[in-house]
This record gives C-alpha cells, sequence and structure tokens, in this order.
C-alpha cells in the first residue's frame, strides 16, 4: 500500500504536480469561500472560461500565456461590468453575454493555429506537463491571493455580509468587488494548467461549497475549504497516475466533488 | 484561554502585517456633542437620487441628547430622510449636517438602522461577529480587530444577548437580530443613531429591552426613530411629523437637560 503512494513521488513530474494542485488548490478554495458566498459563482465561471481567447491570442502573437488569460479575465470582468452598468440591464445576462462572446472567439482563434490537438491541455488541463516555471507563478499567485485575503480580510466580510453598513462605515464595498474580481481572476489564470479552463471554476466552487456545510465562520469555511481541495487534488492525481485512463484533470475534479457528496450526506444541520 | 496556536498564529499575523500603512478610512473624531445634532436647510430628497422628491425644502434641527420620534403616514419620506442623514442617499437640494458635519459616507458618529436590513443569506457569521462589526469603525484598513471587546461585551449585556453570542447569525429570531443590529450600532460609539421602525416585527420582550437601552438617560446620544406606533410618543421628547412634503416639529425639547439628568 505504502509502495503504490510512494512510487510516483520518484517521478519528478509527479512532485511538481502534487506542489502544483496543493498550492492551486489552497487559493482556489480560500477565494472560492467568498465566490460561494457572495453568488457569484457565474463570474468566476465567466472569468476561467474567458481566459481561452487570452491564452491561444498569446500563443498566436507570441507572448506569456499568463499575460494573455489575465488581460482576457480582466476585460471580461470589465466588459461584464459595462454592460451591467446600463440601467435595467441585468448583471447576469450581462456575465452571460461576455461569457459566450470570448469563448466563442476563443474557438476562432483556435481555428486560426489550426490545430487542436495542442489546446486539449488549454481546455481539459495538463498538470502532469507543469514545469518548474509554471510552478513559481502559481506559488506567487498563492501567496498574493492569501496576503490580499489576510490583509482585506475584516472589510472583505463585512462587504459580502452587510454592504449597506459597509458603506455606511466607508469600507467602500464596491471596491472590494472589485479587488475580489481581480484576485479571482488571478486565481482562475494561475490554476488553467491544472484542471483546464473548462474546469477551473470547479476548484473555485466545490471545495469552497462543501467548507460551506461545514463552517460556521468565514476561516473555518475556507479551512474546510482547503482540506477539500488538497485532498481531492492529491487523491485525483494518484487515481490518474494508476489509470491512464482518467485525465488529470477530470480526476481532481471528480475527486474534489467526493468530499462534497459526503458533506451534503452527513453534515449536521445548522 | 484562547489555544496556544491560535494565539501564535495571530501573532505571527501581527508581526507580517506590522510594516503595512494603516490608511484610516472612518477614524472617529471624538468630540462631544454639543448644539445641534442634526440640521437640515431647505432639503429636499427622493427614494433615488434622479426621482421625484418626498419631502422639499424642509428645515428642522434635534439638539443633541434628544430623543425624536419621526412620524408620517406610509409613503411619506420616513425612510428617505433617515437615510439622507445616514449619508445613503444624496440630497437633492439644500444642506444637512449630522453631528457637525455633511453626512458624507464613512462617519463611524452616525449609526442607522434599516427598517429591513439587507443582509447575504446563510452567511457564517457567530453574533459575536456581528455585534464586532460595529468596532471596524475604530479600526483602519488592513488592521484586525484588536480593541473595543470591552464594549462588545457590554453591548451584548444589556441588550440580553450574552448566551447567543456564539449563534450563527442565520439561527437567530427576528427580534434577536434586531437586538444585534442595535448592539453593533452601540459598539459602534455613534452619537446620533437613526433608526427606521426598530420594534417592526418584535415581541414584547424584545422590545422592551431595546426601550429601556434607547431611553437610558445615562446614554448620551441622540435618537431619531422612525415609527407608527401612537402609545410610544409621551416617551420621546420631540416629534417630527412628515406629511405631504414638508417636515413639521410638533414638540420641541430643550437638548441639554436631558443629557445629563
Amino acid at each position: 500500500m505504502l509502495d503504490l503512494l510512494l512510487e510516483p513521488l520518484s517521478e519528478p513530474f509527479f512532485v511538481r504536480a502534487l506542489l502544483a494542485v496543493a498550492l492551486g488548490g489552497v487559493t482556489c478554495a480560500c477565494l472560492g469561500a467568498y465566490v460561494v458566498l457572495r453568488r457569484m459563482a457565474f463570474v468566476s465561471t465567466a472569468l476561467t472560461h474567458s481566459i481561452l481567447p487570452g491564452v491561444v491570442g498569446a500563443l498566436l502573437l507570441g507572448f506569456s500565456p499568463y499575460l494573455g488569460a489575465l488581460a482576457a479575465a480582466l476585460l471580461t470582468a470589465g466588459g461584464a461590468a459595462w454592460l451591467a452598468a446600463r440601467k435595467g440591464a441585468s448583471e447576469d445576462s450581462a456575465i452571460g453575454v461576455m461569457l459566450s462572446v470570448m469563448f466563442a472567439a476563443g474557438v476562432a482563434l483556435m481555428q486560426q493555429a489550426n490545430s487542436w490537438r495542442d489546446f486539449a491541455g488549454l481546455l481539459f488541463g495538463s498538470v502532469v506537463a507543469v514545469g518548474a516555471d509554471d510552478l513559481l507563478v502559481i506559488a506567487a499567485t498563492t501567496v498574493g491571493v492569501l496576503f490580499g485575503l489576510r490583509v482585506l480580510h475584516k472589510e472583505l466580510e463585512l462587504a459580502s455580509f452587510d454592504e449597506e453598513y459597509a458603506s455606511l462605515l466607508g469600507a467602500r464595498p464596491g471596491l472590494m468587488r472589485v479587488v475580489l474580481l481581480a484576485l479571482v481572476a488571478l486565481g482562475a489564470v494561475s490554476c488553467v494548467s491544472l484542471v483546464g479552463a473548462l474546469l477551473t471554476t470547479a476548484l473555485f466552487v466545490i471545495p469552497a461549497a462543501t467548507g460551506v456545510l461545514l463552517g460556521r465562520t468565514v476561516p473555518q469555511v475556507m479551512a474546510w475549504g482547503v482540506g477539500c481541495a488538497l485532498a481531492g487534488g492529491v487523491a485525483g492525481l494518484y487515481l490518474s497516475y494508476y489509470l491512464p485512463a482518467v485525465p488529470s484533470g477530470a480526476g481532481i475534479v471528480l475527486c474534489c466533488a467526493l468530499p462534497y457528496l459526503l458533506a451534503r450526506l452527513f453534515a449536521p444541520r445548522r | 484561554m484562547t489555544p496556544f496556536w491560535q494565539r501564535l498564529a495571530r501573532q505571527v499575523g501581527d508581526a507580517a502585517f506590522a510594516f503595512l500603512p494603516t490608511l484610516p478610512y472612518s477614524r472617529p473624531e471624538k468630540k462631544d456633542c454639543s448644539g445641534e445634532a442634526v440640521v437640515a436647510r431647505g432639503l429636499s430628497a427622493g427614494a433615488r437620487a434622479d426621482g421625484p422628491p418626498a419631502f422639499r425644502a424642509a428645515d428642522f434641527s434635534i439638539p443633541c441628547g434628544c430623543r425624536t420620534a419621526l412620524i408620517g403616514p406610509n409613503g411619506s419620506g420616513k425612510s428617505t430622510l433617515l437615510r439622507v442623514l445616514a449619508g445613503l442617499v444624496p440630497p437633492q437640494a439644500g444642506e444637512v449636517l449630522v453631528a457637525g458635519a455633511p453626512p458624507a459616507l464613512g462617519r463611524s458618529r452616525i449609526a442607522y438602522l434599516s427598517q429591513r436590513p439587507q443582509l447575504t443569506e446563510g452567511f457564517p457569521l457567530r453574533l459575536r461577529r456581528l455585534v464586532q462589526m460595529g468596532t471596524y469603525a475604530h479600526h483602519g484598513w488592513f488592521e484586525e480587530c484588536r480593541h473595543g471587546e470591552d464594549a462588545v461585551d457590554r453591548a451584548l449585556a444589556q441588550l440580553g444577548l450574552t448566551e447567543l453570542a456564539d449563534r450563527p447569525v442565520h439561527a437567530l429570531s427576528g427580534g434577536q437580530l434586531q437586538r444585534a443590529l442595535i448592539a453593533r450600532a452601540f459598539v459602534q460609539g455613534a452619537e446620533v443613531l437613526l433608526l427606521d421602525e426598530p420594534y417592526a416585527a418584535l415581541d414584547a420582550a424584545s422590545r422592551e429591552i431595546i426601550e429601556r437601552f434607547l431611553f437610558d438617560q445615562g446614554h448620551a446620544f441622540t435618537v431619531l426613530m422612525a415609527t407608527h406606533d401612537p402609545a410610544d410618543l409621551a416617551r420621546f421628547d420631540r416629534i417630527l411629523e412628515l406629511r405631504d412634503g414638508a417636515v413639521r416639529t410638533k414638540h420641541a425639547c430643550s437638548g441639554h437637560d436631558h443629557r445629563h439628568a
């Protein structure tokens, strides 16, 4: 049994993947707590999907895919905010428009590149291909995001719980929303190599949704979410190592869903 | 006694943040209230900044320490007036001073309790933390709550919430939540309390606790409360009536006797 666990660790790519999944899981689970509590799951889906045209465009033009992805995510967030700012427009449909437009642009760009195979990793993740430089980006993002969440903890908590009181005290709930969206965009960009543009939103939503079932304060929700993401991520990697038929991204998401299901079935009613 | 690891985590956290600048966002400039707590001159406002005005050219003032009732039929603009004084709705015309300054957002000296607080449903928060939010007014950006614990304990005790301090907020009844929100406003250390029908949906016991608290002469704050209850009016020092877009003062009090009575 122990050999089964230790054997993959002799492969450098597996160790890198393990580190990447752990760091990315921590980032997404902590941010996910606010995404779930503020009912922003749809925005996070839009941000993660819109990374596609950014990365493809960056590859076609020959600059860093991370910069392209970040630019595309910020464009989506800004575009949705601009569309929703008009009187009578619903934010929901503004996000829906941006999501589908960006994704369609990504598909069109992929056609330009003439090779769909190269982009399978972008869509569905290729955590085993994570290199040392990717790991550095993921680690830096984790540190940055945790720092931001810690420093603005009381403002984010207050603005998420009681927007009116937050503005009464001058804690600027609008600004807090923008900060949160920017952090989600950063986290999504860094994690896209783990599970792919199509599934990154799962890393934000599933562990945090588990946390909401089990935690009674925001830090507790984050802690349970991190535990769920770590357990699911590691289990998913081992699963795809021993069952090559299961791609790593899909394995991670499926293994994250298991603790959610258990919590849903057995968590004490609050 | 806080567990060791918690104290350690807090100290590591504090050390990590010691080098950060603390930008004040609502540092209270604590002054003793003297003269008028609320002054309005030629004030016009509506529920929306670009909508029709609910009242026009209102002139009134409330002395410091005066408990004032705000009455008027439904839709007469009581909530709008309170929201203007809280700085949540800009006035369409005229001038308003609360605690000696325009009610710009981010001022800890004004507390406002909405008729229908819009709290995020199912948010994981204990009652104690909700009350502690009042002390945020005394913390800058990037600061976690490190002071104000005594004030929180005192407010919890005064409003009969000590036993419930560890309850999740969404497990509270309407009256318990209302008392918690008043405790939060009190912890904020505000000089002016703006309350929008705080007794709606309260049982007699909760209502009595809140009344005892608000009308305790030991507390040096000014209260402006929207209310529909005619039996209640005797408790107030002064009555403001909103009717047909005009504000009238029905009965006046001299503020200073009330503060130190």
